[in-house]
């Protein structure tokens, strides 16, 4: 027989391989343990999976409406007329000018000709137009801006244009641009809002799945504490068992936005054919969909964290 | 090395489990502890193996002052005592030998090492070839031996028994006893309480008696009337 252990020789291989150790037995026993209770599993699963699937299906849509809001807002470039007689060159100077600001995406130039010409190509203006002396019409600016301009940058370049003395009209859609953007962060608040809210139901789903396995575990976690277990031994299979059940619901979040996605294509398509297939309807990238799962997995250990803080007897004899 | 000075312990709501106990065990030494039951026996053995901590008075176990053992320090103070349990205290859901190599687990041995370690203790336990099954299908003193099987398996320094033998029958209690020598012998401290007298007969070592939580009796090795 040999002779009592001593630390040393319990350490065999060194504490990198017994913490690798201790880890995959923590591993084995919570996927038991999740084997254990399926019928548990699968209902923490698929409700924490709904949760999630909730906001991800929101921030589908609303990626969506934001590409419609855009193609809606296309039409809504900025028209600056000058004053009628404006020869060629003051239009060049001023679209230079206004091709240098920050808030301006693009500038377009029409001439009084090209206004003429479509003017004509519109059913039964041809003959009258045809019938001028001579050509009544400005040039015309098309100033488009930046997607990434506020609604307030615009109005200050709006107000600037019509305080000079080469305009004669500058017709904005700011307002409507204003609304549009409202909206918009209105959405992307509800988003934050209800994520915020449905991750802690996650997170007291998770909770609650975890404190239910402790409190049907108390004999065996004794018994581990009894034999020499740490407290971070004791905790470790209910921390990853959090974590798959965070994955796992992740996972099934994933697949029913995917399903959600599935099921809007084809009224999504006629949307945007109606559209003339300017909207781009997007698909959800892998990004978002990566970064969920991982948020769920946290979101399982975070809450199988605070359940094991909380329901784990502490091991201190009185 | 087991010291006790002017040990009490008083549980909350009740007497005096234990008053005043003073007594030294030498490294490598094996006693008993007897006494009538409620003299306080498992007590005394908790309070080794830091299950409970005295009311009173100081315990040192291998040169440490357990008052001074907390929190990560009592995990590994366990690690280093093995403990066989009046209740038993198996894993009925886990197999015979999973419940054995648990003291394994927690000290980070390998699987490999781990099963043959644990298929060893079963052996010298009598309990060879029953590695599969379940505890809650052993009859009580198979459990009971299960239990001492994972009281010796890591080789504590310190083993402590608390009626390891109540179940087994005398043949099979003085078998036990021999192994516990065993281990005395490669340099365990061994201390078993019971109330087997005919047991700590034949086994001659030395014997504390307990009455009423006090230490009335401390007997050396072969001093026991025969
Ligand atoms: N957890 C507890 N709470 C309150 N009193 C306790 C507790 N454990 C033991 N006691 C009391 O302390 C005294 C000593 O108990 P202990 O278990 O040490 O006796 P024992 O000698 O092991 O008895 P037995 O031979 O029956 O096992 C008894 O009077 C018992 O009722
Ligand atoms: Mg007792």
């Amino acid at each position: 027989m040999n002779a009592p252990e001593t630390r040393a020789s319990a350490a065999r291989g060194g504490a990198l391989a017994r913490w690798w150790r201790a880890h995959r037995w923590a591993l084995a026993q919570s996927l038991l343990r999740l084997r254990e209770h399926p019928l548990g599993t699968l209902l923490t699963v698929a409700v924490m999976g709904l949760a999630l699937a909730l906001p991800l299906s929101f921030y589908l849509v609303l990626l969506n409406l934001d590409r419609f809001g855009q193609a809606l807002g296309e039409g809504q470039a900025v028209s600056v007329f000058l004053q009628a007689g404006d020869a060629q060159a003051q239009a060049q100077a001023l679209a230079r000018t206004l091709r240098g600001e920050q808030t301006v995406a693009a500038v377009t130039l029409k001439s009084p000709r090209q206004g003429l010409a479509a003017l004509a190509a519109l059913q039964g203006f041809g003959p009258a137009l045809a019938a001028l002396p001579d050509n009544p019409l400005p040039w015309v600016l098309v100033v488009e801006p930046r997607v990434a301009a506020s609604p307030s940058q615009i109005a200050a370049l709006v107000r600037q244009l019509r305080a000079d003395p080469r305009v004669a009209l500058v017709q904005d859609q700011g307002p409507f641009r204003a609304r549009l953007d409202a909206l918009r962060g209105f959405g992307a608040r509800v988003m934050q809002v209800l994520a915020a809210l449905l991750a802690l139901a996650a997170l007291l789903v998770v909770g609650a799945s975890v404190r239910n396995d402790i409190q049907s575990r108390s004999q065996e976690i004794e018994v581990l504490q009894l034999v020499g277990a740490s407290a971070a031994f004791v905790r470790r299979p209910y921390l990853y068992a959090g974590l798959w059940l965070g994955l796992l619901s992740g996972v099934v979040a994933v697949a029913l936005t995917m399903l959600l996605e599935a099921v809007l294509a084809g009224p999504a398509a006629r949307v945007d054919a109606a559209w003339g297939g300017r909207l781009g309807l997007v698909a959800l990238d892998v990004t978002p969909l990566l970064a969920l799962l991982l948020a769920a997995a946290m979101l399982g250990w975070l809450g199988a964290r605070i359940a094991s803080a909380r329901h784990l007897a502490a091991d201190e004899p009185a | 090395m087991i010291r006790f000075e002017q040990v009490s312990k008083r549980y909350p709501g009740g007497g005096a489990a234990l008053d005043g106990v003073s007594f030294a065990l030498e490294q490598a030494e094996m006693a008993f502890v007897t006494g009538h039951s409620g003299a306080g026996k498992s007590t005394l053995l908790k309070l080794v193996g830091l299950l409970e901590r005295p009311s009173a008075g100081v315990v040192t176990v291998t040169a440490r002052n357990l008052r001074q053992v907390r929190r990560r320090g009592i995990a590994q103070h366990r690690r280093a005592v093995g403990m066989v349990f009046q209740d038993h205290r198996l894993l009925l859901d886990r197999s015979v030998q999973a419940n054995v190599e648990l003291p394994l687990v927690v000290a980070g041995v390998p699987a490999s090492e781990r099963a043959k370690r644990a298929r060893a203790a079963l052996e010298k336990v009598g309990l060879g070839g029953m590695e599969q099954r379940l505890p809650a299908r052993l009859s009580t003193g198979e459990q009971q031996r299960v239990g001492i099987a994972r009281a010796i398996v890591a080789r504590p320094a310190v083993l402590l028994a608390d009626e390891p033998t109540g179940n087994l029958d005398p043949q099979l209690a003085v078998e036990i006893m021999r192994l516990f020598a065993e281990f005395q012998a490669i340099g365990s401290t061994v201390l078993v309480a019971t109330h087997d007298l005919f047991l700590i007969k034949r086994i001659r070592k030395r014997v504390l008696v307990l009455d009423h939580g006090r230490l009335v009796d401390d007997l050396a090795a072969g001093e026991v009337a025969a």
